[in-house]
């Protein structure tokens, strides 16, 4: 095998974990395997692998009820959140008496928070229930991004408002990776909190209602959070 | 009851014994059964039976002859070595009359 051949089989074996790498990698070396032979190889063990994760339930729901929709209700909830704060802040004058200010700042704050903490709450639960198959769930997110962002005609927002969620969701998926367990008390203050928010904040009407589908990754978190400290207890 | 590939496998590994690991085990199928092994279906089928219980594995040193890669190696546990002979026994019962089987013993 030429090196830049072996190089090809090397990068597609980086996709295995690491053990399992040096086995095959060590196990191609010592056989002397062709350039074809050995790349399609690593490949079909690297394509099992893969598909091994998708028996399992988790992955399924990261893609089709977190990275599509999420990321698509979440956009919708950074739009809100920046129309509102345009209307606050850049046309203070249309606003008619003090107490609509105050009401109007509130609402505001409110609505960052709800965003804050639903973005965290998703990007939490999709690291932790898809980390194998991460990549198609932030594909999945990413062809959400897309196709919002090629049909964003908001003169007056610019385009970035749309994306006001990456942040903290990113942070959250980052906290996933890093394994950090959730305290359960922190867990069920941002859960009783974003419902709150919702509560709040729901009119019942039009797209709101579609956030309320943003509310069960903070549960979630909190039952997760409730069976690791259970687990922790009995260890 | 084992899968045929499995049944190949477990007998591969019973075989070399402590020189069971992921190419050798791979050899001995192919030259045994003329047939391609592929390594995706090599570990894959590891990972299953030792997540059944029929196999252990480790990570042995790494060697030179490798390029200072460790090996796999594998040990196929009591409760393989049963399975095997369950298989065994049931390919030899269900093959009882069969026509190669007649033909091979001699019988008519």
């Amino acid at each position: 095998m030429t090196s830049i051949h072996w190089r090809l089989v090397e990068v597609l074996a980086r996709l295995l974990k690491p053990g399992e790498r040096e086995a095959v990698l060590g196990d191609l070396l010592e056989t002397g395997e062709g350039a074809w032979r050995g790349s399609r190889d690593v490949l079909g063990l690297v394509i099992r692998r893969q598909l091994s994760h998708w028996k399992n339930w988790q992955p399924w729901l990261a893609v089709f009820g977190l990275a599509l929709p999420g990321s698509l209700v979440l956009m919708g909830t950074s739009v809100s959140v920046s129309s509102m704060y345009e209307r606050l802040i850049d046309h203070r004058i249309v606003v008619e008496s003090p107490q609509a200010i105050h009401e109007g700042f509130f609402q505001l704050l409110c609505r960052s928070l709800l965003l804050i903490g639903c973005s965290w709450a998703c990007g939490f639960v999709m690291g932790s229930l898809s980390r194998r198959t991460l990549w198609l769930s932030i594909a999945s997110s990413c062809f959400a991004c897309l196709f919002c962002l090629l049909r964003f005609r908001e003169p007056s927002l610019s385009r970035l408002c749309l994306f006001l969620f990456l942040l903290p969701a990113i942070w959250g998926v980052r906290q996933a990776l890093r394994s950090i367990r959730i305290n359960f008390v922190l867990a069920i203050f941002l859960a009783i909190a974003v419902t709150a928010f919702m509560i709040l904040l729901s009119n019942g009407r039009g797209l709101w209602t579609l956030n309320w589908s943003l509310v069960w990754p903070a549960w979630y978190i909190v039952a997760t959070a409730q069976r690791t400290g259970r687990q922790v207890g009995q260890s | 009851m084992l899968g045929e590939f499995e049944y190949l496998l477990i007998s591969a590994a019973a075989g070399l014994g402590d020189r069971a690991y992921g190419a050798a085990i791979r050899e001995e199928i192919e030259v045994t059964t003329g047939r391609r092994c592929s390594i995706g279906a090599l570990y894959t089928t590891i990972d299953r039976l030792e997540t059944k219980g029929l196999l252990k594995t480790w990570m042995s040193d790494a060697t030179p002859q490798r390029g200072g890669r460790a090996k796999r190696m594998v040990r196929v546990t009591p409760k393989g070595v049963q399975a095997a002979k369950d298989f065994y026994d049931a390919v030899t019962r269900v093959s009882h009359g069969a026509s190669w089987v007649v033909n091979r013993t001699g019988r008519t």
